[in-house]
Formats: C-alpha cells, structure tokens, sequence
C-alpha cells in the first residue's frame, strides 16, 4: 500500500517536471528553436540543419507529437545537443557528475556523522552550558546562506591568507599523479567541502539533539543508569543509539538539499561539478544544457527520495504498520 | 492549540534578537529613500571608491552607491520574503482544510499533488523557470509562491483532520453548519500557531531562494537586490573592494535570515510539547 502510494506520487512528479522542461522552451515567445538550442546554435544555423532539427523535434506537428519526439529521444539517453561545447549534452554532464558527487557524497558523510555526535553531546545535557553554546553557534552557521559561507572561507582563507586555491578542482596542467594528484585534489576540496559541511551540520544535529530529548527519556536509559554504566556507554549505545534511525533516514532527504547548496557553493569556488556547469550555461544561454542538468539533478533528488521512502518503511516498522 | 506567544516569546533571547532586527529592517527598508541621498540604480564614473564621508560603503564598479544599494535591497528582501510566503501559505490553508474537510475522491487528489510537490526539487525548477522567464518582482513572488506551499498544505491538513473530530465542531455541524463557515469559524482560528510558523519559514526560504537566484544572475537585474551585490562584488574578490562591497550584503542576508529562524525556532519549540520546557529556557 505504501509503495504504491509512493509510486504514484514519484510519476506524478516525474511527470511534471518532464512536462515542464518541454513546455517552458516551446511556450516561449519567439523562435522555439531559439529557445531549445540557444544563441550559439542561431550562429551555426544552416537551412539543412535548420530542417534537421525541426524535423528531430517534430517541431511542425502538434504539442502532443512534439511530447511524443521528446520521451523517445530522452528515452534513448538523447538529451540533446550543446552548440556552445559542440558536444552532446550527455557527454558534457557526465564529465562533471564525478566532482559533484565528490562533493557531495563527503559533505554529506561528514556533516552527518558530526551532526550525530554533537547532537549526542548536546542532548545529554540538555540546557548546560555546552549545549546552548553548540545550539547557538550551529544554528547561527547554518543560518547563513551557503554562498555567502563560502564567500567568506574564500576570502580568509584562498585571498587573505593564499593557504588554500581560489577556483577548479585540480591544478591545470601540472602533470601530477598518484599521490600529489591526490593531494592536488584534497588541496582544491577542502573549502568548498567545509563551506557545505557546515551548512548542513544543523539540519541532523538538531534533530540528533531533539531525538535524544525523548530517547532520554524511556525506562531503559534509568535502568542503565542504576546498573552503573559508565557514562559514555549510557550516552553512546543505549541512547545514541536510538536516537539514530530517524538520522539516518533523514540524510537521503538531505541529499536533494545538499546537491542544490552545491550548485551554489560551486560557483563560488569555481568547482568544475554540475553546479557550476548549470552556471556556465546561464551565463551562455545555453538551454540544452541547462535542461539537461536540471533534469539529471531533479531525478537523481527524486530517486534518492523514492529510495529514503522505501527504506524507511522496511527500517521502522511503525512506518508500515502506520499506513 | 492555545499558546501564549506574547510569553514564549518574551522568555526566549533568540525570538527577541528576531524580532528586534526584522522591525529595525523593516523601518529601514521603509524609510530607505529618506536616508540616502543617492539611487541605486544611479551610474557615476567615480567607480571603486573606497569609503568616505559621502560614500559610507565606497562605490563599486559603474560607481553606484553602495550603501544605497544596501538600503534598497532590505526593500527587495522583504517585500519578496513577506508577500511570496503570504501567498503560499494562503495556498496551503485552502488546499490543507479543504481537503482535510472534503474527503474522498478530492482528498486523495489533491493529496497526492501535494507529495508530487514535496518531492521535487523546488529550487531547480524555479532556476530553470527564471533562465527562461527572467521574471520581474511580481513573477518571481508568484513563483516562489506556487513553489513553496506544499509542506504547509500537508501540515495544516493533518491538523485540520484532527481538529475536525473534536466535539464542538461535530456540534455546530449538527446545527447544521457547513463546510465554508465550519472553516471560518472554527478550523481557521485554531490553526493560527500553524499558520504563522508555515508563514515563518516561507519567509526564510523565500529570502533565501531570492538571494539565491540573484546571486546566480537570473533575476531582473533592475532590482537592486543582496544577492545581485554579491554576484558583482564577487568577480572583484581579489581587489579589497570585498571588504565594503561584498560582506555588507552578506551579513545583511544571514541576519536577516538568522532572525527570521530565530522567530521560528521559539514558535517551533512552543508549539512542540516535547522541547516545551526548553523554549522558556
């Protein structure tokens, strides 16, 4: 049952965004070729190519057969083609999946577990000193915008002090590898991945934090108190350890948030990912690649969701019996 | 669902920080015209001055005031987080109780619209509508809007529904009451706390997805905004130019948004049984 409704929900959102990024070109004013290809394509325009692509998009036939041209190519993985890279949009997106995914994957990993067990922390002892201190300096951290946060580790860090590289991934055109590539690499990561780790420390240090409010509260932890267990055995494995499922479940929610702060903070560090591609094509008007990226982002976040969803049901069997 | 807010309030230091900044904004985004002699918009050849008796903030590269600019886009950050999150929780509270008191076929529909919007991405379809749209003030409120009212729809429904089950709406339904004055009257009133944290947190977002979608550039680059001086400023980090010309508009945004979560952090606690005792504290 809860699948289902589940599934239901994913195609209809599915559904809307395949209709959006096929109806907002061709309702544009104007050329809809324009709007599909962008300004490079109008300069590489020939009469042949010009009937080519017409005709690829069925562009003389009604809406409906237009939709139907449109699923089939990007059912046939065609996302369309970039006159501003000369390439296909595939090709162009998959080259600089990897650095998203580098990003995000660790700023996802390392915010959660720091989230975790200053959440435990601040939840032990509700109301010391030590909690509202991290109460306050976590929420005042992920109150700023995550580019205005990279903008400042920016410039203390690349333009002041010149510790850590301004912009890119890896050093152009330095010849390394093995271990200094890696070190190149790390070198290029660390400001961008600390600017969107501390963005996201909040979101499940809050929630570690309020679980643990209500976990502490149950019999069990009373009992262990009265068996004598160390402190951090009390803390970590009876209580921590329960306050972790909806923790952990949230973080494929977080996943979609994630990638979305990337894009921003990417373009301030000029990190090569998707984020900064997205920027790329706006600033080129570049609309294939703008709707293909948009796309790639939007179904891997509603997969990810759709994954979390499932997961959760089967993890927490309230879940299920709930529905 | 009866909360002193006048209390909870008074006792929490962070909603007071809140509450104190956004109405200093406020007053300085209403009487921005009147505490600076310059316009924003205004180009001057005195580009890149540093800051000086007439020019607190320097200039930046067309030699626009800066602090000017810094003045008018509280304007622009206020009138799109307040309206947009208006708008979208006046959406959510008819899409929310209507569902929740109609039922049936409706109910299923609309609920599962609902969860379609949940799960997309709100801020990648809106950068996608906006390259293409490049929308003015009112289109980007009415985007943000049409974006941002679906957590609130489900929030106040399953408040609605359980509302709908107490006893003296099951009265006033028996004196035959209908659905419109059942609302109205009775479900509206008791879904204020839930509507004002809805309203809350669309303001953060709203603020936060216009600075955001400035800062990319895709927004209508004749409002002056926070977001479009950190775009700008951004291209010249490497001049101390960032000192007067980027931090302002980015400590102007986290304040603005700190204080906004600050305000719903206090009602969240209120309104949460459970972190209750530690709102007061």
């Amino acid at each position: 049952m809860f699948t289902k409704r589940n599934t239901i929900t994913y195609a209809i959102a599915f559904l809307l965004i395949l209709a959006l990024n096929f109806l907002l070109p061709r309702m544009m004013p104007g050329d809809p070729l324009m709007a599909i290809y962008g300004n490079e394509a109008l300069i590489a325009m020939t009469p042949e190519l010009k009937a080519h692509l017409v005709e690829r998009f069925a562009l003389d036939q009604p809406l409906w057969q237009q939709f139907g041209a449109y699923l089939l190519a990007l059912v046939q993985g065609d996302l369309g083609h970039s006159y501003y890279y000369n390439s296909p949009v595939s090709s162009v997106v998959l080259g600089r999946l990897p650095w998203t995914l580098l990003l995000v994957g660790t700023a996802l990993i390392i915010s959660t577990l720091l989230g975790i067990v200053l959440g435990i922390e601040s939840g032990w002892r509700r109301g010391s000193r030590r909690d509202k201190s991290l109460l306050v300096s976590l929420m005042t951290v992920s109150g700023f915008p995550d580019f205005f946060l990279g903008i400042l580790l920016l410039i203390g860090f690349g333009v002041t002090w010149g510790i850590f590289p301004l912009s890119g991934a890896i050093t152009p055109y330095s010849g390394l590898s093995g271990a200094a590539l890696v070190l190149d690499v790390l070198h290029h990561l660390f400001l961008p991945l600390t600017a969107l780790t501390l963005c996201h420390i909040g979101a499940s240090y809050l929630l570690t934090r309020n679980t643990m409010v209500t976990v502490l509260k149950n019999p069990y932890i009373l009992m262990a108190k009265a068996k004598g267990l160390p402190d951090w055995t009390i803390r970590y494995q009876h209580a921590g350890r329960n306050a972790l499922l909806p923790v952990i479940t949230r973080t494929g929610i977080q996943l979609g948030r994630m990638v979305t702060g990337a894009i921003f903070v990417e373009i301030v560090f000029a990190y090569p990912g998707l984020g900064y591609l997205t920027y790329e094509a706006l600033l080129a008007r570049d609309y294939p690649i703008l709707q293909g990226v948009l796309l790639i982002v939007a179904f891997s976040v509603l997969i990810a969701n759709f994954l979390v969803d499932l997961s959760y049901s089967k993890l927490d069997p309230r879940i299920r019996y709930a529905h | 669902m009866h909360i002193n807010f006048k209390q909870e309030v008074r006792h929490s230091k962070f909603a007071m920080f809140g509450i104190v900044m956004l109405l200093l904004l406020l007053i300085i985004a209403i009487f921005g015209p009147l505490l600076t002699p310059y316009q924003p918009n205004t180009q001057t050849p005195f580009a890149f001055e540093p800051p000086s008796f007439n020019h607190w903030l320097g200039t930046n590269h067309v030699g626009q005031d800066i602090l000017s600019q810094l003045i008018y886009g509280a304007r622009t950050s206020l009138l799109v987080g307040f309206s947009a999150a208006f708008l979208a929780i006046i959406l959510s509270a008819i899409i929310g109780t209507s569902a929740a008191l109609a039922g049936g076929l409706y109910d299923k529909i609309v609920m599962r619209i609902v969860d379609a919007f949940i799960v997309i991405p709100a801020i990648i379809v809106i950068i996608l509508v906006a390259a293409y749209l490049k929308p003015n003030l009112l289109v980007l409120i009415l985007l943000l809007a049409l974006l941002g009212w679906q957590d609130g729809a489900r929030t106040i429904r399953a408040q609605a529904l359980s509302l709908k089950e107490l006893g003296h709406i099951s009265a006033a339904r028996s004196f035959g009451a209908g659905n419109l004055y059942l609302i109205f009257r009775h479900i509206l009133p008791d879904l204020v706390p839930i509507l004002l944290m809805g309203f809350i947190y669309g303001v953060r977002r709203a603020i936060f997805m216009e600075a955001g979608l400035a800062f990319l550039g895709i927004a209508d680059p004749t409002t002056v905004s926070w977001g479009m001086m950190m775009h700008e400023a951004l291209d010249f980090c490497y001049l101390n130019v960032w000192r007067w010309w980027l931090i302002p508009p980015g400590v102007a945004l986290s304040l603005t948004i700190l204080s906004v979560t600050g305000i719903g952090h206090t009602l969240e606690g209120a309104l949460d049984p459970r972190l209750r005792s530690e709102a007061n504290a």
